[in-house]
């Protein structure tokens, strides 16, 4: 009974560690710039491949992954926020929509276009392969208890991620900037702060940050040039759920998601709408989220 | 009596005559760009709903992720019908739309309560949720993945519906759904929905009842996309999930938005080129067709947000010269 | 105003009764020439000019991709052996095949992309039967996709040589007249490989499964069960997983905490090669239930997913499949050597059912003598014929399914394997008579020979 509790918890919050991955950038973008990114996913999708061709390739390696992907990404955030999304940010929000959306399908058929449509395999590395026997920890649990050692490692890096980022954001005054931003950005202009380089950087860091998730996340995903369009949806959702803008809100929620798939999963015909159902109650009754701010998009 | 009739004739007569004597003689002229018999009517199938879509994104400004909801419902209905009433397409077409109608009374009465983004978020959540919902917890009635198979064949009292007969069916519904569709467009109704774009909050405090016209406004268009997914069944006796899927709703707004968002004219226009270069284009373009539009469209956002429409009013002014 | 009255105004009523009768008008030709035409036209039949147009519809996207670029390759080697002579035209018995094309006609042919889905395998067979003409159509590789071409073959009358599609129902409760299939289905897996689990885990055993939520999945989880439970198993639990998923995760753990101590993956395909591969990374082979070591059970194999799953990962595992390239029968040897030579590579069972039911289809059009539909379909229902790797194989007339031999395969082991291609061992021909059930068994009717 411990046992099967324990299991189900650890594949929930194992589940969540990768929406939390994906929808901190999400949420970050929103919460800072106020901009919408359907391509956010395709992101994600482009994190994966990165992580699959360095990791095997001759002068790369696991290693030079987890540190090149993410700088990689971090660099078409700036890229993507100075050549286009910040000729958007004056412009309607369906403009931003659809030129992200518009983004989001050039990207997945070029991967598509090149790659292949099949999935590439993304083998872990030797020492993230295997199970851990985690009975050899936890003495409450009975008996054999493993769990594969690379959905845990996925789960310590996004709680890492999260922890970073709340640091940054707290203890630095670059995150004191953002966190002020993000609360009046048009008062920060008149205070003569230079807010768009500092905008094109949030931005370069939550695609970083999808960066991170497409490393990590991507041996469990599968990599194909669709998956960005995958993740996408349940992503917007998750944010929505936490509160747009709200960090500890996309957090939440994606744990929260990932509980809820994984304790449903014996019902599947509740399983797959369960995202949706949360999402739409949430949106209707208390449209702030979970975590938001009173007043933000209502 | 004779002023309304000097406006029909101004304004409606010739746009309407030109729509019918194009769709009417495609049989004919179509094969000579490469085009082939059943695309046509898949593309007026499309016009229709890229008319009433129209009216909710150019006029009224409202952003649908989820419109495959209400294609794919009437679709799914109109193909119960027939598959266990009767094969005549009558009452299945009827009880179609009419389903598509109340799910979008009960979509719009709850996304409506949002805008912008959220309403985008709203419906593409409960589009994706009726997909869900018909691939696995309906799957007793809506066939799941296989989709609704072994539907007979479409029957207009004793007349088969099929080849031809589908495509002029369709003509004729399109050329009264756009006559309508502009009747709307200039009508009080119509002023309404167009203020309500600019400025929903500043209209709320003239004492208008916004609530009301934008729920009507998102079923009108709700009702083009039913009667659509009606007439796809007829043209193709076969229900496929992903009629409610979120593709068949990003297709639709990048149909939209490339023809020209603002004009009854741009989304058709968008229909039919976003279908031609789909099926005719992409046998000399290769695997790689929806890259190029996906490239074209996003070009579209950047620099010709009125789409196609907008790019070709600006070619006439550089080849009229100046002025008017 | 007094001007406008004195010219003749069409009222709003007359411009629409113009219209309607412009219709009405334009459409009465087309009325009368269907009629006159019915008795001889089915379909893209007659077939015009000195060529004959086959259609390849297959997934180039989706998850079952890779089966779908092997199809292709198979297609291609049949109407290069059907233009050309050689290969299965020298085993095939009774062939009227002459090399030469088929009647007279050079073989040439247009491929479509299912994307694995079936209102895309719909779009794209309808294109190819409106805009390129062909006079059959063959491929698919989920029965989704299967069946809902099978019915679209019914409407037009244009024949369609199904390819991978394993479910009961493709010539079950959803048989056509106009659709065919060679490959073999759920009954005959569950038939063939449940007494083999008895004899190699024990008749006490206890499964758990997870099925791909579509038609296939639902017919071989049901074939399955009914097959195991003879043999006494238990069924404890199954779950139909979404064909799009990725992740199994949140299914594994429903399945370790049950006390289920054999996981049978009704998956096909990339939900195969992620199902087994993350099965064994939660360490399911390793695991103690019961008192006894957890099994995986695979029915239905594929030299490709076991490929993407990796030796290790299906080492031991028993499951079904078609057809394997190792197979020492004459018409299999010529096969994959034919193959081999052009692509380096053996084929898999994707690409012999593929290349088998195209010949079949052009030796049908042979022995008729024509490509009129009902004719040839007739020659193709009760047809008898060996050579092609499957035995003493019958075309059922009743339901258009192949009674054939089958074969219960184990994955091979890295140790004992010659390459990256030899990972299926044999481990028995289960022969037709061994599989074959009554056509009553499952419902459906066929339909008419001519079109609805």
């Amino acid at each position: 009974m411990v046992n099967s509790i324990f299991l189900q918890l650890l594949t929930g919050l194992q589940l969540g560690a990768l929406y939390v991955l994906i929808s901190l950038g999400l949420a970050l973008i929103f919460g800072t710039l106020g901009v919408v990114n359907f391509a956010h996913g395709a992101m994600f999708m482009v994190a994966a491949y990165l992580g699959v061709v360095i990791s095997q390739a001759e002068w790369g390696g696991w290693g030079v992954a987890i540190v090149l992907v993410p700088i990689i990404l971090f660099a078409l955030g700036l890229l993507m926020e100075r050549g286009l999304i910040r000729f958007f940010y004056a412009r309607p929000h369906t403009d931003q929509i659809l030129v992200t959306f518009g983004l989001a399908i050039v990207l997945q058929e070029t991967f598509k276009w090149y790659f292949g449509a099949n999935n590439l395999p993304f083998a872990t590395p030797d020492w993230g392969s295997g199970i851990m026997r985690l009975h050899d920890y936890l003495p409450f649990l009975e008996g054999f208890v493993a769990y594969p050692k690379w959905r845990l490692i996925l789960t310590a890096v996004s709680l890492i991620t999260v922890a970073g980022l709340f640091a940054l954001l707290q203890f630095t005054t670059f995150g004191l900037v953002v966190r002020a931003g993000m609360r009046d950005s048009e008062m920060l202009r008149l205070l003569g702060v230079n807010i768009s380089r500092r905008f094109a950087i949030v931005f370069a860091l939550g695609v970083g940050i999808a960066g991170i998730a497409g490393v990590f996340g991507g041996p469990v995903t599968q990599v194909d040039p669709g998956i960005g369009m995958v993740f996408l949806v349940p992503s917007f959702l998750v944010v929505v759920i936490g509160g747009m803008g709200s960090l500890p809100g996309a957090v939440l929620a994606s744990f929260l998601i990932g509980l809820a798939i994984s304790f449903t999963a014996t019902i599947p015909a509740l399983a797959n709408i369960i995202v949706y159902l949360i999402a739409i109650i949430i949106l209707l009754f208390r449209p702030r989220g979970l975590m938001g701010q009173k007043g933000v998009m209502e | 009596m004779s002023s309304a009739n000097s406006a029909f004739y101004k304004k409606d007569l010739l746009p309407v005559a030109t729509f019918a004597v194009v769709l009417l003689t495609m049989p004919f002229w179509f094969k000579f760009i490469g085009g082939y018999s059943g695309l046509d009517t898949k593309i007026v199938i499309w016009i229709i709903f890229a008319i009433g879509f129209g009216i909710l994104l150019g006029y009224m400004g409202f952003l649908s992720f989820g419109h495959a909801a209400f294609f794919g419902t009437s679709a799914y209905f109109t193909g119960l019908m027939l598959l266990h009433f009767s094969a005549n397409i009558l009452p299945a077409m009827v009880v179609g739309i009419i389903s598509g109608i109340i799910m979008a009374f009960i979509i719009g009465f709850l996304t409506l309560k949002r805008t912008g983004i959220y309403f985008s978020i709203l419906t593409l959540a409960f589009g994706e949720m009726l997909h869900s919902m018909v691939l696995s917890t309906l799957q007793d009635y809506t066939g799941g993945d296989n989709g609704l198979t072994g539907l007979p064949t479409p029957m207009l009292f004793g007349l088969k519906m099929q080849g031809d007969n589908v495509f002029y069916l369709t003509v004729i519904v399109a050329i009264v759904m756009y006559y309508i569709a502009r009747r709307i467009i200039r009508s009080p109704f119509g002023l309404m929905l167009k203020a309500i774009k600019s400025n929903q909050v500043r209209l709320e405090y003239t004492g208008v009842n916004v609530a009301r016209y934008k729920l009507l406004g998102f079923v009108i268009s709700a009702v083009y996309a039913s009667v659509a997914g009606s007439l796809m069944i007829v043209y193709e006796p076969y229900v496929a999930s992903e009629f409610l899927s979120w593709h068949l709703s990003g297709h639709i707004v990048i149909m939209t938005v490339l023809g020209g968002v603002g004009t009854l004219f741009g989304p058709m226009l968008g229909a039919a080129f976003m279908l031609y270069f789909e099926n005719v284009l992409s046998v000399t373009m290769g695997e790689q067709w929806l890259l190029i539009l996906g490239a074209v469209f996003m070009l579209t956002v950047i620099f010709l947000p009125g789409g196609f429409v907008e790019g070709g009013s600006k070619i006439k002014k550089k080849l009229m010269g100046g002025d008017e | 105003m007094t001007d406008k009255k004195e010219k003749k105004i069409w009222t709003r009523r007359d411009v629409l009764k113009a219209s309607v009768g412009v219709a009405v008008a334009s459409a009465t030709p087309m009325f009368f020439m269907k009629d006159a035409w019915a008795e001889e036209a089915i379909g893209n039949y007659p077939v015009k000019g000195s060529t004959v147009k086959f259609g390849f519809n297959v997934p180039q996207t989706g998850a079952y991709a890779d089966e779908g670029a092997d199809e292709l390759r198979g297609y291609k080697l049949a109407v290069e052996h059907l233009n050309n002579g050689g290969g299965m035209l020298e085993t095939l018995k009774p062939s009227s095949l002459k090399g030469n094309g088929v009647l007279g006609k050079k073989v040439e042919y247009v491929t479509g992309d299912t994307q694995t889905n079936p209102d895309a395998a719909r779009t794209s067979a309808r294109r190819m039967i409106d805009r390129d003409g062909v006079i059959m159509w063959s491929g698919g590789s989920s029965s989704a996709t299967a069946i809902a071409q099978q019915y679209l073959a019914q409407e037009k009358g244009v024949i369609f040589m199904s390819a991978l599609t394993h479910s009961n129902d493709t010539t079950g409760k959803d048989k056509r007249r106009y659709g065919f299939r060679y490959f073999f289905n759920a009954h005959m897996t569950g038939k063939a490989l449940a007494p083999v689990l008895s004899k190699a885990y024990g008749k006490d055993r206890r499964a758990f499964h997870l099925s791909a939520d579509y038609s296939w999945g639902h017919t071989q989880f049901e074939s399955m069960k009914d097959f195991t439970e003879k043999e006494g198993w238990t069924t404890v639990q199954n779950i139909m997983t979404p064909l799009k998923s990725t992740d199994f995760s949140a299914f594994l753990t429903a399945v370790l905490n049950s006390d289920a101590d054999v996981l049978v993956l009704n998956h096909y395909g990339k939900n195969m090669v992620n199902s087994l591969s993350q099965a064994v990374s939660f360490g399911m082979r390793e695991l103690q239930k019961n008192g006894k070591t957890m099994e995986i059970v695979i029915p239905l194999y594929s030299r490709l997913m076991a490929q993407g799953a990796g030796i290790d990962n299906v080492e031991g595992v028993y499951g079904t499949t078609s057809w394997t390239w190792k197979q020492k029968d004459a018409g299999s040897q010529v096969f994959t050597n034919a193959f081999t030579k052009v692509h380096g590579f053996p084929p898999s069972q994707a690409a012999h059912v593929a290349y088998c039911q195209t010949l079949l289809y052009a030796n049908a059009c042979e022995m008729a003598g024509t490509f009129y539909p009902p004719a040839v379909i007739k020659a193709l229902e009760d047809f008898k014929f060996s050579g092609t790797g499957t035995g003493d194989t019958l075309y059922r007339g009743e339901d258009h399914q192949c009674m054939r031999d089958i074969l219960v395969v184990q994955g091979n082991s890295k140790a004992k394997s010659s390459g990256k291609y030899d990972l299926l061992n044999i481990h028995a021909t289960v022969k037709a008579d061994a599989v074959a059930y009554p056509v009553s068994t499952f419902k459906g009717e066929l339909g008419p020979y001519k079109p609805a």
